[in-house]
């Protein structure tokens, strides 16, 4: 049941299985585990059905497949699908027209063979790092469901993490891929800010807004993540001169990378686990010096200054009307960040320049640089604070305390699981990479995977599976 | 809260058009309260009268 998605691809192309018993058995791991995990808001099995039939008929009528043949995938309810009323986890857009098609990064996955089974539980809006979403409810983590399978993209994550699929899509705005493949302990990459295209997704802020897969090994996130390139002219952000070379054939053939560890603000607060999962990453590849990416601090007040200004924007027609409607946790910041100063806002975009070029200053000496991806383990479902060093911080906005500096200035992020000797839950690693170098990323957690260092493991309630 | 920034989210909040139920305004107020210590933070950051926003229209 967890099996990789290259596995089942390959599978389904040499007639070992067929795209149909793979999207069967992925719906009754849905239909066995979901009540409890809360991932899915939307499942189509007649579509899911429908599109695994016809790549069974292609392989039988001797066609070529695609590389993601007959794998069963899912969305974050904020991606369309053609038919189903995009909702990005809120009440307000229920009432709206069904999209009349597919995302393009949907029908990208689609293209390559994959197989959509449906739509995942997000924070609303995309605005939080837990997923307890007011409208839906929680999605629980795996490894134990009493606590978080962190946010917003804490359905995508859960979904991979608890064996329902394999693969899945998310968004990442202040760290939404990243804080959740922490949590759940898989693979995510949040890619360069421009990369992959944005079109036919539900916005959050515009600045910032980024889509990225989850997987359970870093081959496949390679595979999904090359699945996924392509040219979009319908997203203005997406960057169109850029090079599409494929990762997954060069994913074993990297030179050491030169890597170091982000101190400073990536080390203050962290807990003693997420301290510990650098050290052992690092130590892994070599990294022995520590560097400070200064004005850290500043950038992520500065990512919450353009998140609520631009998001608040974004819904002040809606919040004017029918703010009752909106989740309690999402619409108090939304409505504040209304009100936010413009001088704010132009300092804070003003500043990102400048912390952008001290960014690509370190990258002058090294490969990758190496934060927390969370500053601690997955909190409790419910639980409000939490201990960051000496201090009790609130558990929404701290999550993603050492993401949040880096989407800023839109670096590529690998995020990588760790298990540490003794412990129940697994805590994620950024694997930071220069502009555009998704590949360095990508090739490190490889090569961190293949050593043993970082792994998925599958969790006990996915164990109990029917099939 | 102080009473400057109840009076500034009174004032900000009607000149938008955006009414806040009586029920909603103390969450907005503390949220409004946690993005102004964010910005002071950035406000505090010197930045050079030739540092452009990263924000560029490309036509």
């Amino acid at each position: 049941m967890t099996a990789s998605a290259l596995d089942i691809a390959a599978r389904v192309a040499s007639g070992q299985t067929t795209a149909l018993a793979e999207t069967n058995a992925a719906l009754a791991r849905i239909m066995a585990h979901d009540d409890q995990l809360n991932c899915f808001t939307h499942l189509d099995a007649a579509r899911a059905r429908a599109e695994a039939s016809a790549i069974d008929a292609q392989r039988d009528r001797g066609e070529p497949l695609g590389p993601l043949a007959g794998v069963p995938f899912a969305v974050k309810n904020l991606f369309d699908i053609e038919n189903v009323t995009t909702i990005a986890g809120s009440k307000v857009l229920a009432t709206d027209p069904p999209a009349t098609r597919d995302a393009f990064l949907v029908r990208r996955l689609c293209e390559a063979g994959a197989v959509l089974l449906g739509a995942l539980n997000m924070d609303e809006f995309a605005y939080g790092f837990v997923t307890e979403n007011a409208h839906a409810g929680p999605t629980r983590n795996p490894y134990d469901i009493t606590r978080l399978a962190g946010g917003s993209s804490g359905g995508s994550a859960a979904a991979v993490a608890g064996g329902l699929v394999p693969l899945t899509l998310g968004s990442d705005t202040n760290g939404s891929i990243r804080v959740p493949a922490s949590l759940c302990g898989i693979f995510g990459i949040k890619p360069t800010y421009g990369r992959l295209s944005r079109g036919g997704s539900f916005p959050f802020v515009h600045s910032f807004d980024h889509l990225g897969p989850f997987a359970r090994s870093a081959a496949d996130l390679a595979a999904v993540y090359d699945a996924c390139l392509g040219l979009d002219l319908e997203d203005p952000a997406q960057h169109h001169g850029q090079d599409l070379t494929q990762v997954s054939p060069q994913l074993d053939s990297a030179p050491a990378p030169r890597t170091a560890i982000l101190g400073g603000w990536f080390a203050e607060g962290a807990s003693e686990q997420a301290l510990a999962a650098v050290a052992h990453v690092a130590a892994a590849l070599g990294a022995l010096e520590t560097v400070e990416l200064e004005g850290s601090q500043a950038a992520r007040s500065a990512a919450f200054c353009i998140t609520g200004a631009q998001g608040g924007a974004l819904h002040l027609n809606r919040l004017r009307t029918d703010a009752a409607s909106y989740d309690p946790a999402t619409r108090a910041r939304l409505m504040a960040g209304t009100m936010l100063p413009a001088s704010v806002l132009q300092q804070a975009q003003r500043f990102r320049s400048l912390y952008h070029a001290r960014a690509l200053a370190l990258f002058e000496r090294f490969d990758l640089l190496l934060a927390p991806a969370t500053p601690v383990q997955a909190p409790l479902i419910g639980q409000s604070t939490m201990e960051m060093g000496s201090k009790i911080v609130n558990v929404r906005a701290n999550l993603g305390l050492f993401t949040q500096p880096i989407s800023f200035i839109g670096l590529p992020v690998a995020t990588v699981p760790v298990w540490l000797p003794g412990e129940s839950l697994p805590i994620g690693v950024q694997i930071i990479a220069r502009p555009w170098a998704e590949a360095t990323a990508l090739q490190a957690a490889h090569r961190l995977e293949q050593a043993g260092a970082v792994g998925y493991r599958l969790p006990a309630s996915a164990a109990k599976a029917p099939v | 809260m102080s009473d400057d920034t109840a009076q500034y989210i009174t004032l900000a909040s009607a000149l938008i058009g955006l009414p806040i139920a009586p029920e909603h305004r103390a969450p907005v107020e503390q949220a409004f309260a946690g993005l102004m210590d964010h910005a002071k933070i950035v406000l505090a950051e010197t930045l050079g009268e030739r540092d452009e926003a990263a924000e560029v229209f490309t036509p």
